[in-house]
């Protein structure tokens, strides 16, 4: 994802703006890293450039 | 449980669709459709636009004609993954991974919100078209497709089972309760005896 996009991003739960942390980056781009909350703290992967804003009860992993 | 355990159906139901889900479509949603809908807005070529329910990219490939900001929301990654296929994942639009009623965005991000073929599976459609509203900008544009009740029974029978149908009257109920004065419906069908389409065009109020 473009870093650009944190300017309209933010937290699907409780819509407060999130903090990026990056792992791996190709110039503007996140590769790898996560979006964390900092309001409620939850936080959100970027995985092969993609962020994932599903909130944690819809994810993969989610028991369903 | 009962919401959060639909939309586990949901994602499992098109985990299996989105293989054939580009040949089936056009049995309901064509081309000529999705065009004849996007010729209802007004995009000017610097404006920001949300796919919510992007899917395998139908809608997105006749957006990105539009302008070049071009944002897909989908809660599946199967059916993402096939519209990687056809726009990369660094490509001309910005992807992501999200539910449509409770949406990652901040208020009034997108100039329009674009959803087509995506409310039949929203458990609360007016919570979510109250998301569509925060996260476009007054004066912006919301607009969303739906399937108007289908009178095949086959069609019929996969209605009632998984999904929400609606008709004018009940579309008039959802955009109002969602927060929306202005707003239009228009009835589109790809032959006479084809299941139709519902698509609405909403004003952002001011």
């Amino acid at each position: 994802m473009d870093e650009d996009l944190m300017d309209i991003l933010c937290c699907p739960l409780d819509k407060h703006e999130l903090e990026l942390e990056v792992d791996e980056r190709e110039g503007e781009e996140i590769i790898a890293g996560r979006l964390i909350c900092t309001e409620c703290g939850e936080a959100y992967p970027i995985e092969d450039g993609i962020p994932n804003l599903l909130p944690p009860d819809m994810r993969e992993d989610a028991p369903a | 449980m009962g919401v959060l355990e639909d939309k586990a159906r949901a994602r499992v139901f098109y985990k299996y669709l989105s293989t054939v889900y580009d040949r089936i479509n056009p049995f309901i949603w064509n081309e000529e459709m999705r065009d004849e809908a996007v010729g209802m807005l007004d995009i000017d070529p610097g404006d920001r636009v949300l796919d919510v329910g992007c899917g395998t990219g139908f809608a997105t490939e006749r957006l990105v004609q539009e302008t070049e900001h071009v944002h897909g929301l989908d809660q599946s990654p199967h059916q993402l993954s096939r519209a990687f296929e056809k726009f990369g994942k660094r490509g001309p639009v910005r992807f992501y991974l999200g539910d449509a009623e409770r949406l990652p965005f901040a208020d009034d991000a997108f100039d329009v919100v674009w959803s087509s073929g995506s409310i039949e599976y929203w458990p609360d459609p007016v919570a979510t078209l109250r998301e569509f509203r925060r996260v476009a900008r007054p004066g912006g544009q919301v607009l969303v497709v739906g399937p108007d009740y289908p009178d095949r029974t086959i069609f019929q029978k996969v209605a009632d089972a998984i999904m929400l149908f609606y008709d004018e009257g009940e579309a008039d109920r959802m955009f109002t309760q969602a927060g929306f004065e202005t707003f239009e419906h228009h009835i589109q069908q790809a032959r006479p005896g084809s299941p139709r389409a519902i698509t609405t065009l909403a004003a952002v109020p001011e």
